[in-house]
């Protein structure tokens, strides 16, 4: 150490808490993990002022480009800055090759046992999965029973999360399958830590993350119906109030493809056209970001104005292809999360190479009364919300609301899971008292499936920055890391 | 290219072009008053009324204020958010707009605006009065920076040729509204004979808010008389802000747009805006004054109006295969009327259906 630089560092009053917690950066309370020693020398340099300033460059970038999301409850239309970590998450190449093989695992399953359920329905004849929970699950698409999908592919995208537990182990949280979001925010990071950080970026070898969108693109090239050699691709957004529309424009742009709403489609004779300043143009694939219930008002939610009446003909007459298909909620639903062990072991005879977090079903007795009994201690969560919501952290919560839940989960326990919770992983953070603070952290690694599994070696680091809380959504107060796999 | 875009592309073209429009009658009226020494309110008040006049919202400013005072006029026309006009809103209209097309525009285009945007929102309201001039100077600043970005920046197609169509039919009525105006204040209070030294600093003024003062020096040198700047400002063929130069301009683009070309016409737009140019190319000032400068203009306003609205006919409306349900899907667009055109984005009912998220 230098004698003469006697200014206090940052990290000297940062407290791992290793005993308590896996942390990223620190293997005990005193060392710091390999993979982390130069980005730690780096940073420990800093003044508090100095990594003040780089954020600030980084947030005006993201205010400039109008990287901002939308919180709803609150203010209407109130835009706010997707809060960004100014210090970075490191995978070494080993640890992502594990995430990368077990999500190919994971997602090939998943896929096989989607189109099962909309043909021949083997693994409900088999009793593997209870059919009533496929069934009877509300994002089940009866009308898709025996469609094709090009490819026989359901889910091009997913944006699966993973946890790390107390050890350090990776399991999946969620597998999110239907109009997963964040993309955006995973290469934009890695755009503003370039710009803050350009000679600690130039110092590990980082794999590239920034081919993702012509990744997307190929994929949607993959699924056209066979008519036509060019397709015309578009991305259907639900329009500029949605939280995610940044991503859904900065995704058209840069894949090259029209923007569109449901407004700008018209179907004739199960065809999909775009409305242009020169007349109708035939339209191929839809990367759509609307949900399933949005997509056509004549079959789904009448009252739908960002769908396109008639789209879903087009679909089944195969003139169209969607991505991700019609129906796909039903393998993401929570309840069914938990049988995705046995649904890899179903169709690959393969054990899963990520495990799930151990979960209970409220709709089964015996697990229905010991979450009852231990609702302090499990996360309970409602079997089809999202985005944080419709949840309780038992840890975290007051007595009445333990007792809301508890009558919510006996009216209707077929839409309840509970989880123990878990001990996420923690991550040095940039908090807002100018220290370094652990904060829990997620991952959210985007897997594309055309011809084949694709995996961009990155994802979304989700971070809660409010101290001490697991919530790591957008709407509940987290923000994001830039996230660095190493080639080695 | 998508209907939806190309009005989005036309409209965010308008809203800024009228934001600098609105900056400048400002601009210019601050300073004329500076000049005069008429700046305390009981004086001023017969200068800031036409202001109002100017942007055509007389009843909506009578409904909020009563007096036309420098800083109720001014506060109205820059940050009142329910003045439709109001610079703010212009901003943010053409922002909303610049929000839907981001994919289509360049990200500098957007950056532009949207930094005006928080510029706007942010600023604070006694800037008006303490430090107007470089407030107004931003605003113009902003918005020949987003030209100058767009011109450097966007590929010349067809989207690029839906804002040239709108920049400058804006300006075309912007720059007629306030002829109009002053001309209607300035030309009673002089008789013909003799020169009022204040007459003259007010048809400098007039040239001024148009940039227009040191280009028709150029062309007349000392001779600002109402002949002259009228002639200058609606009837020249090379001055950018020139009513006959926009409407040049306009036929251009909307030609380009539909690949027509002289003595042929392919849509009703262009038929129009061919009309026009040739009317203007063979008018003199003299045909003006003897129909009545005033009426004159009303009838010009209306028809760069019905233009606008041939371009919706043409390449807005939607494309649709039966005269169904479809149609009630179009945007919301105010009635013409010699009252400006406004275009509304999105109603409230449908946001709430556009926040779901995975």
């Amino acid at each position: 150490m230098l004698v003469e630089n006697s200014r206090p560092h940052l990290f000297d009053i940062y407290n791992p808490q290793t005993s308590r917690f896996f942390d990223e950066m620190f293997a005990t309370d005193t060392t710091v993990r390999e993979h982390y020693e130069i980005l730690f020398s780096r940073f420990n340099e800093l003044s508090p002022a100095e990594i003040e300033a780089r954020k600030q460059i980084v947030n005006v970038f993201f205010l400039n480009q109008g990287i901002t999301f939308t919180v709803y409850g609150n203010n209407e239309g109130v835009e706010r800055i997707f809060p960004f970590d100014i210090i970075p998450r490191i995978v070494p190449g080993r640890e992502w090759d594990i995430v990368e093989r077990g999500l190919t695992q994971r997602i090939t399953a998943l896929n096989l046992f989607l189109h099962d359920v909309y043909h021949d329905q083997k693994i409900l004849r088999d009793k593997v999965v209870p059919a009533e929970l496929v069934l009877g699950s509300k994002h089940f698409r009866r009308e898709f029973v025996g469609v094709n999908p090009p490819l026989n592919v359901y889910i091009h995208i997913t944006g699966t999360d993973i946890i790390r537990d107390k050890e350090g182990n990776y399991l999946v949280l969620e597998d999110n399958l239907r109009c997963p979001s964040g993309v955006s925010y995973m290469l934009q990071n890695r755009q503003a830590m370039k710009r803050a950080f350009p000679a600690l970026f130039s110092h590990y070898r980082v794999r590239p993350i920034e081919d993702y969108p012509q990744e997307l693109v190929r994929v949607l090239q993959q699924i056209a119906p066979a008519h036509n050699e060019n397709p015309s691709i578009t991305l259907l957004t639900p329009g500029i109030y949605n939280s995610a529309y940044f991503e859904h424009s900065f995704l058209a742009r840069q894949m090259g493809i029209d923007l569109v709403e449901g407004r700008d489609l018209i179907v004739n004779d199960n065809r999909v056209y775009t409305r242009t300043t020169r007349g109708l143009k035939r339209v191929d694939v839809i990367y759509r970001r609307v949900d399933d219930d949005f997509l056509d008002p004549l079959v789904f939610r009448s009252d739908s104005r960002l769908g396109i009446p008639g789209l879903i003909n087009a679909y089944r007459a195969g003139n169209v292809a969607l991505a991700n298909a019609i129906g796909t909620g039903v393998a993401d639903d929570k309840v069914i999360y938990s049988f995705v062990p046995k649904i890899i072991k179903y169709y690959l005879d393969e054990d899963p190479i990520l495990p799930n977090v151990p979960t209970y079903l409220a709709s089964d007795p015996h697990d229905l009364s010991y979450i009852l009994d231990n609702l302090d201690k499990l996360v309970v969560k409602a079997a089809n919300e999202s985005g944080g919501y419709g949840m309780l952290v038992g840890p975290h919560s007051t007595q009445a609301q333990r007792d809301d839940f508890a009558a919510k989960l006996r009216e209707d326990p077929r839409n309840y899971i509970a989880q123990p919770t878990i001990a996420l992983s923690r991550h040095p953070a940039f908090a807002n008292d100018n220290s370094f603070t652990g904060c829990h952290i997620d991952l959210r690694p985007y897997v594309l499936y055309g011809e084949s599994v694709k995996i961009v070696p990155g994802g979304l680091t989700r971070v809660a920055l409010t101290p001490g809380s697991l919530v790591v959504n957008s709407s509940q107060g987290g923000g994001s890391k830039d996230t660095w796999v190493l080639y080695s | 290219m998508l209907s939806r875009v190309a009005e989005s592309m036309f409209w965010m073209s308008r809203y800024i072009e009228r934001a600098e429009n609105t900056a400048r009658f400002l601009d210019v009226n601050f300073h004329l008053l500076l000049d005069l020494d008429k700046i305390t309110d009981v004086d001023s008040r017969s200068y800031w009324e036409p202001l109002i006049m100017v942007t055509d919202d007389r009843d909506r400013f009578l409904s909020l204020h009563n007096e036309f005072t420098a800083a109720a006029v001014s506060d109205f026309l820059v940050f009142n958010r329910n003045n439709p006009n109001s610079i703010f809103s212009c901003i943010a209209l053409a922002r909303e707009n610049a929000r839907s097309i981001i994919e289509t525009i360049a990200s500098e285009m957007w950056e532009q605006i949207n930094r005006l945007y928080h510029f706007l929102n942010t600023a604070d309201h006694d800037i008006l009065q303490t430090d107007p001039y470089n407030f107004y100077q931003v605003i113009k600043n902003g918005s020949h920076l987003f030209q100058g970005i767009t011109d450097a920046t966007f590929s010349r197609g067809v989207a690029w040729d839906f804002v040239q169509a709108g920049r400058y039919l804006e300006r075309a009525d912007n720059t007629s509204r306030l002829v109009d105006v002053k001309y209607h204040l300035l030309a009673n209070s002089s008789t013909k004979d003799e020169v009022d030294p204040v007459d003259n600093i007010q048809w400098m003024a007039v040239l001024k808010s148009c940039s227009a003062l040191e280009a028709f020096r150029k062309v007349y040198l000392s001779r600002i008389e109402p002949e002259t700047v009228m002639q200058y400002l609606v009837l020249d063929q090379y001055f950018p802000r020139s009513i006959y130069f926009c409407v040049q301009m306009l036929q251009e683009a909307l030609w380009h747009i539909s690949g027509s070309r002289q003595r042929e016409f392919a849509t009703n737009a262009d038929r129009l805006v061919g009309k026009l140019e040739a009317e203007l190319n063979y008018t003199t000032i003299e045909d003006i004054y003897q129909q009545g400068l005033h009426s004159w203009l009303e009838e010009l306003q209306k028809k760069l109006a019905r233009i606008g609205d041939q371009v919706y006919e043409s390449y807005f409306s939607y494309h649709t295969f039966s005269d169904g349900e479809d149609v009630a899907l179009g945007p919301q667009r105010q009635t013409l009327s010699p009252g400006r055109v406004s275009r509304a984005v999105w109603s409230q009912s449908d946001s709430s259906q556009q926040q779901q998220q995975q």
